[in-house]
């Protein structure tokens, strides 16, 4: 007997088919529990699609940083990995802990992802995220500058040895202060610098500090490292590590010495170009505005990324960014590093 | 088809009155060239009141002419008849009507450029409001803004250019408008005669706040004026408390001679709480609409350079606000 394929019959069985299939899932039959696994062929197939996925998509991915292996770079991310990816992955002092060996697909150590994927396929991934995966985006979106230093850190995983990633990733002991502990993995005690990984915290304006953690918490200042650090602070931890830090020795708002053309701005500001003096709400005027912070002795690579974070409205802030957001905008590019040295004293 | 002829005259009628009540309405008020209050003005409104009673000559001839020819010349007229028509009032008339006309109007050029006065302001127009500075003998200058005030009966000159985009100065209830231009200065000479408040606009789109971008003006008797110049060249005697408005930059942008505030960036509030409107010719000048300036300027203004300072605590805000209450 032939079958003759007509038009049809040719819908009438595409109907039939679909009409299966949603039937199937209406039924529920479909077993999508995470204890059993996929099937080998699933497995490979959702791989393929995915390493397919990141390998395009890597193609739209900004050129990394010259930067990208610098010592800052991995320690700014250990911390993070630390708290926001081990859990999952393991780290050099922990295998994959149980219940993320129980996920579907169960996540990949890490410690060999630098040699499978490139500096931008590692960005995109984890920028993005990977859907059906558990694997989340990074939480600001506009913070390509955190993605890198993550990758930069991934790059160094393979080679690190548990003492070392315990060194970058555990700060000091804070005996009685889980809090503060948990603070000081990154900033230490005195909230310095560590090399250029983090901002210099210690000597911060209270008030600054106490409304920079409330805008991390809710959001309103985007950075994915400090927004899952501050996610759980009460208002009355916010008080007390603004208040530690501030009374630690660092920032000043003492004008630094200087003659140079960013001396000039921030004594002076730009007028031809709408910039007012940096001193004029930064310096020691009269009574500074508590809630504007300190600039004097800041790290010159933070301050720097800041203003072009501003420019790229990718900030966000306390109350009073939109005031500093309007002025960066007007700061010539090739002020900002000049700038950000002069506060940071390194400057000429 | 309901209406009858009558209603329909009576409706007519009723919206000519009311047309005509829109259009004198515009005819006076502070901001009118029909209504002028100086010298250049008053040519400028006889130069089209002539220009307006030729062009309605000329309409009514030519309308007249056209109605004869359709109802009553009912033979046609020879061709040379026709070529001579054609030659006198299609070549002959308008060259000489126009001329005329040129002439007239050329004859203004000279009034309106009159020789050096004693009172030359320099004003500069900035996205969205205007630079005023007063040069006097000894090339003493006194920066305000916003506000333009000038003697009645005596020649001033204004010289204008702009920092940024083309902007034009037009008071039209004094003189003609002269366009503001970057890089360049150009002269405008006003002979204000009838004391009195008057407007002020920006003639040229000059960006998304340019609808926003006026001044009042304020013809004062020869006296008063120069007791007001004195008093506006006098530092700022604050009577509140600075510290608040220079904790918060404000000092940065703005200057109140005699205080630390010397920023040069925005417009000189040494004597702000005297001017009667609020950032160029925005809102009136009470203490309420500089409240709602200061902490809304983003909003009430598009596009202004000045950031909303609606953050400030209360308290904050309170004596920034008292402190620019007391800038007399």
């Amino acid at each position: 007997m032939r079958i003759v394929v007509t038009g049809r019959r040719l819908l009438l069985g595409l109907a039939v088919l679909g009409g299966a299939g949603l039937l199937l899932a209406w039924s529920g039959i479909v077993n999508i529990g995470a204890s059993t696994g996929h099937w080998q062929i699933t497995n490979w197939a959702l791989h393929w699609g995915m390493r397919n996925y990141v390998r395009t998509y890597a193609w739209f991915e900004p050129e990394p940083p010259a930067d990208l292996d610098a010592e800052r770079l991995v320690r700014r991310a250990a911390g993070h990995f630390e708290t926001g990816c081990a859990f999952c992955h393991g780290s050099p002092l922990m295998p994959t802990p149980v219940e993320a060996r129980h996920m579907t697909p169960p996540p990949p150590r890490l410690t060999g992802s630098a040699d499978k994927w490139t500096p931008r396929e590692l960005s995109r991934i984890v920028g993005h995220g990977v859907k059906y995966t558990g694997m989340p985006a990074w939480p600001a979106r506009g913070r390509a500058d955190e993605v890198w230093a993550m990758v930069g850190f991934l790059r160094a995983l393979p080679q690190m040895t548990p003492e070392r990633y315990r060194a970058l990733a555990f700060g000091p002991a804070v005996s009685g202060d889980p809090v503060l502990e948990a603070c000081a993995r990154c900033h230490g005690q005195d909230g310095g610098a560590a090399g250029g990984a983090f901002p210099v915290i210690g000597g911060q304006s209270e008030t600054y500090l106490a409304a920079t953690l409330r805008a991390f918490r809710e959001g309103r200042r985007h950075g994915g490292f400090m927004q899952l650090a501050v996610e759980r602070l009460t208002d009355e931890d916010v008080s007390r590590l603004a208040r530690h830090y501030a009374e630690r020795p660092g920032l000043s708002d003492s004008l630094p010495s200087g003659t140079g053309e960013a001396a000039g701005i921030a004594r002076n500001g730009l007028p031809q170009a709408d910039v007012p003096a940096c001193e004029s709400c930064h310096g020691a005027s009269a009574r500074r505005n508590p809630a504007i912070p300190r600039l004097a002795g800041q790290d010159a690579g933070y301050l720097a990324a800041q203003l072009r974070l501003m420019r790229q409205k990718a900030r966000g802030g306390s109350a009073h960014a939109p005031i500093m957001q309007k002025i960066a905008e007007r700061l010539p590019e090739d002020s900002l590093d000049p700038l950000a040295a002069f506060y940071a004293g390194t400057g000429r | 088809m309901g209406a009858t002829p009558d209603r329909r005259r009576r409706e007519c009628s009723a919206g000519l009155v009311l047309g005509a009540g829109f259009l004198v309405s515009a005819c006076g008020g502070p901001q009118s060239a029909l209504d002028p209050a100086g010298e250049e003005a008053a040519e400028i409104a006889h130069l089209f009141w002539v220009m307006l009673a030729g062009a309605g000559l000329v309409w009514a001839l030519v309308v007249g002419a056209a109605v004869f020819g359709g109802r009553f010349q009912r033979q046609p007229i020879s061709d040379r008849a026709g070529l001579r028509l054609i030659l006198w009032s299609g070549a002959f008339a308008p060259t000489l009507i126009l001329a005329g006309l040129l002439i007239y109007g050329l004859r203004l050029m000279p009034v309106l450029r009159a020789a050096e006065p004693a009172l030359r302001i320099e004003i500069s127009a900035e996205q969205y409001w205007w630079r005023i500075t007063y040069v006097g003998a000894g090339d003493v200058r006194i920066e305000t803004a916003n506000e333009l005030r000038l003697p009645a009966g005596r020649a001033a000159e204004l010289t204008l250019d702009s920092v940024d985009v083309i902007h034009s100065l037009w008071i039209p209830s004094l003189g003609g408008k002269m366009d503001m231009i970057p890089g360049r200065t150009n002269r405008l000479v006003l002979r204000p005669q009838r004391p009195g408040t008057y407007r002020g606009v920006c003639a040229e789109f000059c960006g998304t706040a340019h609808a926003l971008m006026a001044f009042p003006v304020e013809v004062m008797p020869p006296a008063d004026f120069d007791a007001w110049l004195v008093r506006q060249a006098a530092p700022a005697t604050p009577g509140g408390d600075e510290a608040a408005f220079l904790a918060n930059g404000c000092g940065g942008c703005h200057t109140v001679r005699g205080t630390a505030a010397t920023g040069t960036i925005g417009p000189d509030l040494t004597h702000l709480a005297g001017r009667s409107s609020l950032g160029a010719g925005l809102m009136p000048n009470t203490p309420g609409n500089r409240r709602r300036f200061v902490a809304d300027v983003e909003r009430l203004k598009p596009g202004v350079r000045m950031p909303s300072f609606g953050m400030l605590a209360p308290a904050e805000l309170d004596a920034i606000l008292a402190y620019m209450e007391s800038l007399r």
